[in-house]
C-alpha cells in the first residue's frame, strides 16, 4: 500500500474515532551499496524501508504511534495505540502541531543523475585499484564502498500542513590499510556528489597518507599545553555538544546555557552558525520536523549566545517563536531538536599562523570515543586522541594514545583564535557539522 | 510469518541466476518505550518494523537485498533484483525445507505486549523516584522502559527453515546531581531476555538508587589525575575493557579480512594467561542470548582465550567461507534491513582465582574504576579508549577518595597482556554494542579483574 492510501485509511479511522488533531509523518529511502576486498566486489546490498508515525493531540497530550506496515489493520491499531499513549503521559507543556499555508524559501536545486549500479561497480573498482597503487604500504583489508541513497519526508497533518520533500546521493567511502611491518593502521574518507566530478586521486590519497601518518608515532608527554584542533576533530566535538543549544536540554535542565540567552558563553572571535541551505550540506530542506520554515541563524555571535534552537513545545515554553529546529531522530521518533549545518565561521589566520601563535603544544586532528568520554549535560571531556607536537610554531612529531581533557563550556571561552580553513569534513545526512582548525589554550594532556 | 511452500519458491527465484546459497530473513517486530523526565510521563514509543531481506551467495561474493513488501509477489520481487545483481548463470539445486524447532532456552512468562501502558509505568516510576528522591543534589532524572518482541523468520538453501521470538526488556535510569562543583551523571540500565517478570528479579527501586548514589557520589568529586598507572576494574560493566580491547578484533567481519590485530592467531599467545575469555549465547534469559543466530545457526559457548591462547574467533556464514571455518553461531543483525555479520552475544572474562581485597591491596598508587561507561575500539589498530563512571583513588592498598572524568586508553593486544589478576566473582552488564550490522543487544562481563599498567586520562 503506498502512502497516500494508508493515509486515507488513517484519516478516516480519525473521524470514526473523533480525533481532529492529528499528522502522519512518512519517511522511506532506498539505497544501494557495493563494496570491495582485494579486488573484486565483496557484498552488494538494496534496501527499501519506510516508515510511518501517527501523532494526535487528544486531552491535550501528544500520543504517537509507528509502523512500517502499511496494511489497513495497522491503521486502526496506530490510532488506537496513540490514543491510549496519549491518556497515560503527563508532560504539562502545551503541545502543537505546525499550521498550514506558511510561507518557504524556495530551494536551489541541487539535484543530479545518479549513476547506474553498472556505473557504481565500474567506479568502486577502479577506485580499489587506486588505492593498491598509491602506496607500496598498502595492504589487503582496504576498501571501496559505494553508495546511492534517495529518500523523502511527507507530512500531513489536519491544519493543512501537505509537505514533501526528495533528495538523493551519491558517494565513496574509502579505507586504507597500511602497514611498516610490524603495525597496521587505517583511515577512512567519505565524500559525496556527482561520481564523476568527485577527485578520486585526492580522495584516494587522503585516505592512505591519513593511514600511513599513524604508524609508529609517540605517546605525547603529560602536561597542560595549548591545543590546536583541526577540522575534523573540532567537528567530532562540536557534534556531541550541539545538544547544549537545544532548549529542550536547557529548559530540562541538561544545559547551563538555560537562561544565557544575550550572555557571552564564548571568546569574542567566536561565531557558530547553523544554516539549513549550507552550500556544502548535501540534503538542504526548506522545513523542519514539525513542518515550520527553515533559516539560517548565528547561535553565538562575536560570543554572544544569541539564540538557543527550538521547536513549536519549546519556543512557547520559553515565549519565544520557533527557530524551525525541530526534527525527529527515526521516523518513529518523538519530535526533537537538531541543528541543521552548524558551524564555526572562519577566522582570519592561515593553519600556519595559528599554528606558529600556538607556539609548543599539541595538534590534535582525530578523537574518539566521544559518545564515552564526552559528557554533554557537564561538558567534562576526556578523550582518546592523536595528532602532532607543535614545536616552536610547528608541527613535529606524530603522537598518539593519549587522552584530551577539558570542559566544553570552559573550551568556548578559551578560545584563542580560529584559522580560515573550515571545512565540513563529514557531510552526509541531514544535520552536518563544520570547522576551521581551532586555538584552545590550557587543556590537560594525558600520555606518558 | 511466511510458508514453507512460499519460501521454496522464492529461494528458487534467489538461486536462479547461479547463487550457491540463498537466504530469506523476515521479521516482525515491536519496539516499545515510555520515556520520563522532570517527574513526568514525557513521551512513548511503540514502532512495528516489519520486512524481509533475501542475501545470496556465489563464491566470496555476497548480495542483500531488502524489502518491506512480505507478500509472495514483494518477496519474489526482491529475490529477482537479488538473483540480478549476482549477475548470470544458472542453478540447479534442489531446496527442500525442514522446518527446525529449537527448544526455547530462554522462557518468557509475561510478553510485554500483551501489558498495558498503566503498568509500565507503575514499574518506571518506582525507579524514577527512587533515584529523584535520593538526594537532594539530584537536579534531574531521566528513566526510559523499554521492551522488544522481536520475531524472526530464516530460510535457506541448506534446507533450514526456522522461527525464533526474542522478546527483551530493559529499565535504564540516569540521574544528574550537582553540588555546587560542575553536574555528573550517574546511570544503571539492567535489561534482560525476559518479559516483565524480570521485576521479580530486578527490584527498579534499586535501579533508581545506584544510578541516583554513582551520581551523587561523582557530584562530590574532584578530577582523576592523569597519568600511567595499575587500574583495578569493578565486575559487571567493567567487562567493556574485554569488549573493546579484543571482543571486536576477534569478530569474523575484521578477522576475514586481515583487519584485526588478532588475525592469523589462532593458538598462540595473545594474553595474560590468567585470561580466559567466552562467549555464549546459550546462557538462559541473558540480555545478548539467543536461540538460533541471524542466520539461523543455533547459539553457541565459544572459548575464545583459554589461560591466554587464542582458541576461537566468533564467525558468521558469509565471513566464515573466508576464513575457511565454520558458523560459531555469533551472525547478528539489528533488522532486516542490515547485512547480518559476526558480533557478540554474551562476552566475559572468566573467574580466576584471585581474592578481591588482594587485587585492590596490591595497588599501592591506583585507580579503582568501580563503574565503567561506554568505550570504542580501531580493531586494525587495537587502539581502544573507555570512559570510567566512577572512580576511585587506591592509596597503599585501600580505596580512597572518588574521582571524576577518568578515561583509560591503549592497546588491546597490549592491555590483555596486563590483566594479571583475575578474580573469583563473575557478574554482567547489558549494553547495546554498535557495528555495520547496527546496534545489538549485548552482555559484557568479568570478575574484579588488575590491570597492571595502562594510561588514566584525565586532568
Amino acid at each position: 500500500m503506498t502512502f497516500n492510501e494508508f493515509k486515507e485509511l488513517v484519516i478516516a479511522e480519525c473521524a470514526a474515532q473523533g480525533i481532529t488533531e492529528y499528522e502522519l509523518y512518512y519517511q522511506a529511502g532506498a539505497s544501494t551499496s557495493v563494496d570491495t576486498f582485494q579486488h573484486s566486489i565483496n557484498e552488494f546490498t538494496s534496501s527499501y524501508s519506510g516508515g510511518l508515525c501517527f501523532r494526535a493531540i487528544v486531552g491535550g497530550k501528544m500520543g504517537y504511534a509507528s509502523t512500517e506496515d502499511l496494511s489497513p489493520e495497522q491503521a486502526k491499531a496506530l490510532v488506537a495505540k496513540a490514543v491510549d499513549s496519549a491518556s497515560v503521559l503527563e508532560a504539562e507543556e502545551q503541545v502543537f502541531l505546525g499550521e498550514g499555508g506558511q510561507e518557504y524559501e524556495p530551494l536551489e536545486d541541487r539535484s543530479y543523475p545518479l549513476p547506474t549500479t553498472e556505473e557504481l561497480i565500474a567506479k568502486v573498482l577502479d577506485t580499489t585499484e587506486k588505492i593498491y597503487a598509491a602506496d607500496p604500504a598498502v595492504i589487503d583489508g582496504c576498501q571501496t564502498q559505494g553508495i546511492i541513497e534517495t529518500s523523502e519526508v511527507a507530512i500531513y497533518n489536519s491544519k493543512g500542513l501537505d509537505l514533501h520533500h526528495s533528495s538523493n546521493a551519491a558517494g565513496l567511502i574509502v579505507v586504507g590499510v597500511v602497514t611498516n611491518g610490524q603495525e597496521m593502521s587505517n583511515d577512512y574518507q567519505i565524500k559525496l556528489g556527482k561520481l564523476d566530478e568527485i577527485d578520486v586521486d585526492k580522495l584516494v590519497a587522503k585516505a592512505v597518507n591519513g593511514a600511513k601518518e599513524k604508524l609508529g608515532g609517540d605517546v605525547a608527554p603529560t602536561g597542560q599545553y595549548p591545543v590546536v584542533f583541526s577540522p575534523e576533530a573540532m567537528c567530532s566535538l562540536l557534534q556531541v555538544y550541539s545538544s547544549i543549544f537545544n532548549s529542550e536540554s536547557a529548559q530540562k535542565g541538561l544545559s547551563k546555557l538555560a537562561g544565557q540567552e544575550g550572555q557571552v558563553i564564548a571568546a569574542p572571535c567566536v561565531t557558530l552558525v547553523d544554516d539549513p541551505f549550507h552550500k556544502d550540506n548535501p540534503e538542504p530542506i526548506n522545513f523542519d520536523g514539525e513542518g515550520s520554515p527553515t533559516h539560517k541563524k548565528n547561535v553565538i555571535e562575536n560570543g554572544v549566545l544569541n539564540t538557543l534552537l527550538y521547536n513549536l513545545k519549546t519556543a512557547a515554553v520559553a515565549g519565544k517563536k520557533t527557530t524551525g529546529n525541530a526534527s525527529k531522530g527515526g521516523y518513529d521518533s518523538p519530535v526533537g531538536i537538531r541543528p541543521f549545518t552548524m558551524y564555526l565561521e572562519n577566522g582570519t589566520m592561515t593553519e600556519e599562523e595559528l599554528l606558529a601563535k600556538a607556539g609548543n603544544g599539541v595538534l590534535i586532528n582525530d578523537l574518539n570515543g566521544l559518545h564515552a568520554g564526552a559528557d554533554a549535560v557537564s561538558g567534562d571531556f576526556s578523550l582518546q586522541s592523536a595528532g602532532y607536537m607543535i614545536e616552536n610554531g610547528k608541527k613535529t612529531t606524530y603522537v598518539k594514545s593519549f587522552t584530551v581533557a577539558g570542559n566544553f563550556y570552559d573550551l568556548l571561552k578559551n578560545i584563542v583564535a580560529l584559522a580560515n580553513n573550515c571545512e565540513l569534513p563529514m557531510a552526509m545526512g541531514m544535520t552536518t557539522f563544520g570547522s576551521p582548525s581551532v586555538l584552545v589554550d590550557g587543556l590537560s594532556v594525558a600520555g606518558k | 510469518m511466511i510458508s514453507r511452500e512460499v519460501c521454496q519458491r522464492v529461494l528458487h527465484k534467489a538461486i536462479s541466476t547461479g547463487a550457491d546459497y540463498a537466504e530469506i530473513f523476515a521479521e516482525n517486530t515491536t519496539n516499545h518505550a515510555i520515556s520520563m523526565i522532570a517527574s513526568k510521563v514525557d513521551s512513548i514509543r511503540d514502532t512495528v518494523i516489519a520486512g524481509a531481506a533475501i542475501r545470496v551467495y556465489k563464491g566470496m561474493r555476497s548480495v542483500m537485498a531488502s524489502t518491506v513488501d512480505t507478500s509472495e509477489e514483494g518477496l519474489l520481487k526482491c529475490a529477482e533484483s537479488a538473483a540480478e545483481a549476482l549477475g548470470q548463470g544458472t542453478a540447479a539445486m534442489d531446496i527442500v525445507l525442514k522446518e527446525r524447532l529449537f527448544g526455547d532456552i530462554h522462557p518468557v512468562k509475561i510478553a510485554p505486549t500483551s501489558c498495558s501502558n498503566k503498568e509500565k509505568v507503575e514499574v518506571l516510576k518506582a525507579g524514577y523516584f527512587a533515584a529523584k528522591d535520593y538526594d537532594e543534589s539530584v537536579v534531574q532524572v531521566s528513566g526510559n522502559l523499554l521492551d522488544v518482541d522481536h520475531n524472526i523468520l530464516i530460510a535457506n538453501t541448506e534446507g533450514t527453515y526456522a522461527q525464533d521470538r526474542q522478546i527483551r526488556t530493559r529499565i535504564a535510569i540516569s540521574a544528574v546531581a550537582d553540588k555546587g562543583t560542575g553536574t555528573q551523571t550517574g546511570f544503571f540500565g539492567p535489561g534482560r531476555r525476559m518479559g516483565m517478570e524480570m521485576f521479580d528479579i530486578i527490584d527498579p527501586k534499586n535501579v533508581g538508587v545506584v544510578a541516583a548514589k554513582q551520581a551523587v557520589t561523582m557530584a562530590g568529586a574532584g578530577y582523576c589525575p592523569a597519568g600511567v598507572m595499575p587500574v583495578a576494574i569493578e565486575s559487571g560493566f567493567g567487562g567493556v575493557i574485554f569488549h573493546e580491547a579484543c571482543g571486536h578484533g576477534l569478530e569474523a567481519s575484521s578477522v576475514a579480512y586481515g583487519q584485526s590485530v588478532f588475525a592469523g592467531k589462532l593458538g598462540q599467545k595473545i594474553a595474560n594467561e590468567k585470561v580466559t575469555a567466552i562467549d555464549d549465547g546459550t546462557i538462559p534469559n541473558a540480555w545478548g542470548s539467543i536461540n538460533i543466530d541471524d542466520e539461523g545457526t543455533p547459539a553457541q559457548r565459544n572459548v575464545l582465550i583459554e589461560n591466554g591462547i587464542l582458541k576461537s574467533y566468533m564467525i558468521d556464514k558469509f565471513n566464515g567461507r573466508r576464513m575457511g571455518m565454520a558458523s560459531t553461531g555469533n551472525s547478528r543483525r539489528q533488522s532486516y534491513r542490515y547485512t547480518p555479520t559476526s558480533r557478540m552475544t554474551n562476552t566475559y572474562i572468566a573467574p580466576g582465582t584471585d581474592k578481591n581485597e588482594d587485587i585492590i591491596s596490591s595497588i599501592e598508587y591506583g585507580l579503582y574504576a568501580a563503574s565503567m561507561g561506554g568505550g570504542s575500539v580501531n580493531p586494525v589498530t587495537g587502539e581502544f579508549n573507555f570512559s570510567v563512571n566512577e572512580g576511585y583513588m587506591i592509596r597503599d592498598g585501600k580505596i580512597c577518595e572518588p574521582v571524576r572524568g577518568a578515561a583509560l586508553v591503549g592497546k588491546g593486544s597490549e592491555v590483555i597482556q596486563n590483566i594479571d589478576m583475575v578474580g573469583t566473582d563473575l557478574d554482567m552488564g547489558q549494553g547495546m554494542c554498535g557495528s555495520s550490522s547496527g546496534s545489538v543487544p549485548t552482555n559484557v562481563g568479568q570478575p574484579l579483574i588488575r590491570v597492571s599498567t595502562i594510561t588514566v586520562g584525565g586532568r
